[in-house]
Parts: C-alpha cells; structure tokens; sequence
C-alpha cells in the first residue's frame, strides 16, 4: 500500500490553488475562464479532485515500492538537468554523489532546506541557498538517471551496466546538437510551484560541485502528459496530448519497470528515462488551418476526439474509411502512428512539460516539447520514434534537438541512498 | 583522499551501527558519562542525524579515559553535516569527511591525553561540544594556526610589494613603446604590463590615494589603472590600461592621446607602489582576495569583458588564479593545521583549474594563451567556468576559517 499514487499532507495550512483544464496558471485561469468554456471546464464537467493543486502536499521517498516522480501525479512544473562526472572523479567521488543527493532530495522533498539558510556565524556560507524559505512542499519530486557513460572503465562499474543502457541509435530526422544532449546523471525535479523545482536542482547541482559539471537543463510548465485521474493538458502546438497515457498498474507492470531476471539486479524495480528536447516550430503552425492540423494529429483540436469518434476518450479506428477510400484518421497522422494497435502493442508511458526559452537568433518563439518517457526498454521508443520520425505529417513543424537515455534505480529504502548496489 | 578510501571499504560490511549506542545505560566504573573500553580503546558513537529543528551531531559519551579512544561516525539523515573534527585548542587532532547518509559508519581511533577537547560538526544545530579526557595529561605539541597566519600575512604583503616594482618596470617600457610609436611593440608590451596587475588586484581595497574618499573615482587608483569601457564614471573619464588597449587594437593607432594615457598610466603605478608598501592584511584579507580574484574570472574574463578589444582575457585569468593561488600558499602553512582536509581540497582544485587553462597555452599568440574569441568562448567557457567554480566554492570557506583565529 506504499503506493507513490497516494501523496501524503501534512498539517497546517493548505494552500489550493484551482487548476484550469489544459495546465493555465491558476491566475490566467480565472481571468479568462469564460472565453475558454466551450473547450475547457464545462466541456470537460467539474474538474477532478486530481486538478486541484494542494501546495502543501508531500509525496514520500523513503521505502517506496517505486522511485518517486515518474507514477506520481505529474505536477505542474519541471526543471531537468543532466551532469557529467568531473574529470578524474573517483568511484567513492561518485558514491559520496549519491549518497547525499539520495538524502538531500529526501528532506527537499518534505519541503526543508538542506542546511542553515541564515548566517550562523560571522562570513559563514549558507548550506541552503533559501529561495524556497516560506514555500511548501509543492508536490516536489526528484527523479535521478544514470547514465551509460557512469558505466565506462572510470568507475569499475562496467560489469554493472544494465543490458540496454545505451546511447539511443541514430534516429530518422534527428537534429541533435551536443549542448542538449547525453550526460552521465540526470536530475528531474516536478513540482507543483517552479520555484521548489528550481530550488531543488540548484541545491543539488551546487552541493555536487567538483565533482560532477552540469551539461544542460531545461525548464518545464504546463505539464504535456496526464496520469490517472488528471484531465489531459494540452502541448504548446494547442492540441491534447497523452489521452492514451498509461494509467492501469498492469500496463505499469508490463511497459515501465524493469523486472527482467536477465536484468541488472541493482535496476529491478526501476526503469529506463528517455528524455527529449523537440523544438516547435511554432509560427509557421500558427499559420496551417485548424483541419489541417487536426488531420497532422488525428485528433480534434478542441475536444481532442479521435477523427473517428466524438469524445477524447473514444477508441480511435483507424480502419474506418471516407467517401474516397483514403482512412479518416490519416495513416501519417501522429495518433496513427504512434498507437500501440499499429505497434505491437507497445506502449511508454510519456511525462512531458513544455518549454520555452524565450527567443531565437531569427526572432521567432524558441518553445517545444520536453519529451519524457519511461519504459522497460528503450528499444519501445526506438521503434515508436523510427516509425514516427520517418513518416509523421508533424515533422514539418517539429525537430528533435536534444536526448538522452538514463537507468532510474528503485526507490531507496531508509538509511540506504539510490544506487547503493552498485558499490556492493 | 585516503579517508574516502576507508569509508568506501567501511561501507560494504558494516551498516546500520548495531553496537549499542543506546546511551542510556553506559555502564562503566567509574564516571557514568565514560565511554567504555572494548577492543584496548574507548569507544564513542557519534550520530549525525536530521530533524525538524536541524542536523544534530550526538556524542553517546562525552568522556573518556587517557588512552587511545576510537571514534565510531555514522551518518543516519543528516544532509547538512559532511564532516566531524576532533579538536584541541583548534588544532584538528582527527577527522572525518564525505559523511553522506546511507554510507556505511567510519572510524578513527587517536591516543588522547588529559585535558578538554571539542567535537566540531560544521552544520550542525550544535556545532562545537566538549569533550573531556580524563587522567595524564599528553604534553602540548606546537605551530600555533594564529602564529602561522600572521608570518603568511607579512610575506603575502612582500608579494604584493614586488610585483607592483615589476609593474613599474614593465609600464613604463609600455609608455616607451608607446612614446616611440611602434603599434606592435606596444600591444607587447601592454602584454607583458597587464598579469601584475591582474595578480594583486584583489587587494584595490587600499588603492585609494590619500584625502580621497572610497567613492571618488578620481583618486581610485584602480579605477585609474584597470577600469573597462563598460563601467566608467563620466566625471572621470576613461583612464588607464584599457583606454590604452582600445587605441592599440581598434583603431591600431598611436595619437597624443595614447601617449597622454600611457604617461598617466605610468605614473599611477608610481603612486601605488607607494601606497601598497603601507597596506596591512589580515588572514581574511588574503582568503577573501584569493576568492575575489576567481570572481574576477567568472565575472570578466571568462565573458570576454575585461580584454574586449585584445582578447588577451586567459592571460589576465592566469594572473588571476597566479595572484589567488600565491595568497593561498601564503596561508597553507597556518591553514593545514586547522583545516588540512579542505587544504588539499584546494590544492586539488588548483591544480584542476591550472590543468585545463594550460590547454589553451600557445607561445606563437601575445600574452602566451590564444585569444578569447567570441567563437573560443562559445566552445570553451562554460568548461572552464565549472572548473573555476569547482575551486570558488571550497575556497570561499577558507575566510570563515581563518578569521576565527584572531
């Protein structure tokens, strides 16, 4: 029963905020409110208890059948980052890492700082850096990946390395550059306040100095992806993404976490993250007709129905034919594709954010997806991704500049830090 | 480094730390608080552990008997708390660091004499506790850190001294050059003029000349000598090193004007080298400086600010981790008795940071580094930045450390 579904509250003041259908910021969401009901709230009824943000509420960490922030209700805001080892770091450099990011994410994720904020003594240096004194807890969860490169000759960890931890191959219409890409740890830290998640990254990334260099970091909103209970946000591209998300604990069992005998025994109970930056182009979008974007997606904009249906939830047939012979739901559409009927029946369960970084060197909206995705394999999205990045009509407005692939160990058991079997 | 290879064996056997602390019935003859003798040494736990008012650094006894005594360390929660010295009269007797939560429990055993000791967590709610030692009294080894200190602050002054008479020297073959009006030999000699300074630079504190105040850029002698285009103070104009390198690589030109600044510049540096000979430093001083000095590289030379029109910025960045690493040496002696951990700690980051900047040696380019390009920074800044970084942290604690010495 020490399910990460069901998040713990402590007492004292709860601060609610109303979240809005589609992930708007709560002030946004009452002032414009009635110019979205057509598509939103009313359409959607009284939104879900889920949709309800509760600033003071904690998720546990400690002694979890799963490592925190990836069933976890998804939270509103996402900072990631990933780190590299710093030349000449040792193995024990790497376990002293662990081990005290294991516990400082433990006592974050409780809405504590990590040390003395005010000066204790006269020149002293604060242990925590305070910019998340007064927030609570926010929902903060902190996600640490282990990278193939952990996995070289530096650490005397290779016989360790799990059997598919790899850089991920080439894929069709990869457009990769280095500065976001790869890295030998990554940190995701969700949280329903942004502040909390910067916070959390910041404190951690500092407390590691020396030992491991950041690499790249993106900052996450509007969460892209929905789980069980939660109304389906929309991406920055305006359309709902991840109505087909994972939500029953069989496909959890069977899609996400790593139970393979054949498996590295430190992974088991943990899973694989695969993370991507895909930019938008966002301007030339803005400028296609609605039908044509419902025809690149497969769904409708609005109420984000499959073209063959009239509800959100309603199964999409990609069977079904129009007068002309050709299938409603375009074969190169993005739900074509990327359905688990079309497939194999392999599914990965998405926990994207969007992102913005302000402008690019052409003037126009620097924005896209951070695609995250666990599985049990990362071979399930090289096959979605080879299938998609070949042939998907969304292509033309979207280009994958960043990856990489991280191992999540199991939840960490009191006393024990994440990863602990690896020293064994 | 020897102590994590100890605590990275310790962490494969023993865990969870069952040999009774319970601190309650500690059962010895004797005084109760005792800590009792197993193994030929008296045995103390000490617990770091968080709670919701803090981390706590729990000693199960607070005494123990003259003999050797081993300390058992473990780590249950505590995030703020990474180390635990054993001290006597603020020399570290024995240490412990990398105390991660979740790692196995490490040991030290050390022969104590009679007399009062304390047990210092940085971190902890409770920083410094007693720790008292009962029977003979071991006889008192010496280097006082206080003593040691004050002989690093006096050399660290000579050091000072020095380089600004090299400077004289070297700005005043600058103005020569400049005077004879060879372009080319005076970008070199402007190359060889700028690392002095960039070494003390740290010290501008005292630059300023007498009957004037802190805030008057008019009689700032650092303002005078090193100020950058994007900082002036229009009541004072642009003086100095920079004006002087503007007029050498953008316009490649020697005027009156060049002249005029390369004279004043000059005799500015005259002033300082009699001004610095009256400066006095406190151990602070030269830790903060030393610190300042890497800021200086964050903030400037690795954004391409300070040598904007030559790009001579790794060559400044040099004289900057030169002049940190010599008040650094200046207090090594002082600094290994109380701290000889976070001392080769920061050895280890200079060596880091010296390391990686040696990559970009080139004997062919002026200054003896290639330039700092907007292209070379695109590729090189944010590496070398982590490194400096690396070493700013650890160094910024060294202040603290040294200021508490009186």
């Amino acid at each position: 029963m020490t399910d990460a579904d069901q998040p713990r509250h402590h007492v004292g003041r709860r601060r609610l905020v109303q979240g809005a259908a589609g992930g708007l910021a709560a002030g946004a969401a009452i002032g414009l409110g009635a110019g979205w009901g057509a598509g939103s709230a009313s359409a959607a009824g009284a939104p879900d208890d889920h949709d309800t943000v509760d600033l003071s509420t904690q998720h546990p960490f400690y002694d979890e059948a799963r490592p925190a922030g990836i069933k976890t209700p998804q939270q509103r805001y996402a900072v990631y980052m990933t780190f590299d080892l710093a030349q000449g770091a040792l193995r024990s450099d790497l376990q002293v890492l662990l081990a005290r990011w294991t516990a400082a994410i433990a006592q974050l994720m409780k809405g504590a700082p990590i040390g003395q904020v005010d000066s204790v003594r006269p020149g002293a240096i604060g242990q925590d850096t305070g910019e998340a004194a007064g927030l609570d807890a926010a929902s903060l969860t902190v996600t640490v990946g282990l990278g193939p490169g952990l996995f070289d000759e530096r650490f005397g960890l290779s016989s360790k390395k799990p059997a598919l931890l790899a850089d991920l191959p080439a894929l069709p219409s990869d457009n990769l550059v280095a500065a976001s890409s790869g890295g030998d740890l990554s940190l995701q830290a969700c949280a329903d306040d942004p502040q909390v998640a910067y916070h959390a990254v910041r404190n951690l990334a500092r407390m590691v100095r020396g030992t491991a260099t950041t690499r790249w970091a993106v900052l996450g909103f509007g969460r892209a992806s929905a789980g069980k209970g939660q109304e389906t946000p929309r991406n920055l591209l305006g359309f709902k993404d991840g109505t087909r998300n994972l939500r029953s604990d069989a496909d959890y069992d069977e899609f996400v976490w790593v139970d393979d005998a054949s498996e590295q025994a430190w992974l088991r109970g943990g899973t694989y993250q695969v993370v991507r930056k895909i930019s938008m182009n966002i301007e030339v979008w803005d400028a296609d007709p609605i039908n044509d974007q419902q025809s690149i997606f497969g769904r409708t904009k609005n109420v984000g129905a499959p073209l063959t249906g009239h509800g959100e939830f309603d199964t999409p047939n990609f069977h079904s034919r129009n007068a002309t012979g050709k299938t409603v739901i375009p074969a190169d559409s993005h739900v074509a594709l990327a359905a688990h009927e079309n497939n194999g029946g392999v599914k990965i369960m998405r926990r994207g954010y969007n992102y913005t970084e302000g402008i690019n060197g052409f003037g126009q909206l620097d924005a896209g997806l951070l695609f995250i995705a666990y599985m049990s394999t990362p071979q399930h999205f090289v096959t979605l991704q080879s299938k998609l990045g070949a042939s998907d009509r969304l292509n033309e407005y979207i280009s994958h500049i960043g990856s990489g692939l991280f191992a999540v160990p199991p939840a960490p058991k009191s006393g024990h830090y994440i990863g602990e079997q690896l020293f064994a | 480094m020897a102590g994590v290879a100890t605590l990275a064996l310790a962490a494969c056997g023993t865990n969870g730390g069952g040999t009774g602390s319970s601190g309650t019935g500690a059962g010895g003859t004797g005084s109760a608080n005792a800590a009792p003798v197993s193994n030929g040494a008296a045995q103390v736990h000490i617990t770091l552990a968080n709670s919701p008012s803090g981390d706590s650094c729990t000693i199960d006894h607070p005494q123990a008997k003259a003999g050797p005594v081993t300390f058992t360390v473990v780590n249950t929660s505590a995030t703020a708390i990474t180390e635990l010295e054993l001290q006597s009269n603020q020399r570290i007797i024995g240490e412990k660091e990398n105390l991660a939560p979740g790692l196995g429990a490490v040991k030290f055993t050390t022969t104590l004499g009679g007399g009062s000791y304390q047990i210092y967590c940085p971190g902890a709610t409770k920083e410094m506790q007693n720790f008292t030692v009962t029977g003979k009294a071991a006889t008192s080894t010496g280097g006082s850190a206080s003593a040691l200190l004050a002989s690093g602050t006096a050399g660290y002054a000579t050091f000072v001294d020095t380089q600004l008479s090299a400077m004289k020297t070297a700005t005043g073959q600058l103005r020569t050059a400049v005077d004879s009006g060879n372009v080319a030999q005076a970008k070199a000699k402007y190359a060889a003029a700028r690392p002095y300074y960039e070494k003390i630079e740290s010290d501008v504190d005292g630059f300023v000349l007498p009957g004037h105040s802190a805030t008057d850029n008019a009689g700032n002698l650092d303002y005078l000598i090193d100020m950058r285009a994007s900082n002036l103070d229009p009541k004072v104009g642009w003086h100095g090193f920079h004006a002087v390198e503007r007029d050498l690589w953008q316009s490649g030109k020697i005027t009156a004007n060049t002249k005029k600044l390369a004279a004043e510049l000059d005799s500015n540096v005259g002033k300082l080298v009699t001004l610095a000979k009256t400066l006095k430093y406190k151990p602070e001083d030269l830790a903060n400086g030393a610190a300042g000095l890497l800021e200086e590289v964050q903030s400037n030379k690795i954004k391409g600010e300070e040598e904007y029109y030559s790009h001579l910025d790794l060559m400044d960045f040099n004289g900057n981790l030169e002049g940190a690493q010599q008040a650094f040496a200046y207090l090594k002696p002082g600094l290994t008795v109380l701290d000889p951990a976070l001392t080769a700690q920061i050895s280890a980051e200079f060596s880091k940071v010296s390391g990686q900047l040696n990559t970009f040696r080139s004997s062919k380019d002026l200054g003896g580094f290639v330039p700092w390009t907007p292209a070379q920074r695109t590729k090189s800044a944010a590496n070398l930045s982590q490194t400096v970084q690396g070493l700013q942290d650890p160094l910024s604690r060294i202040a603290e450390k040294v200021a508490t010495q009186g």
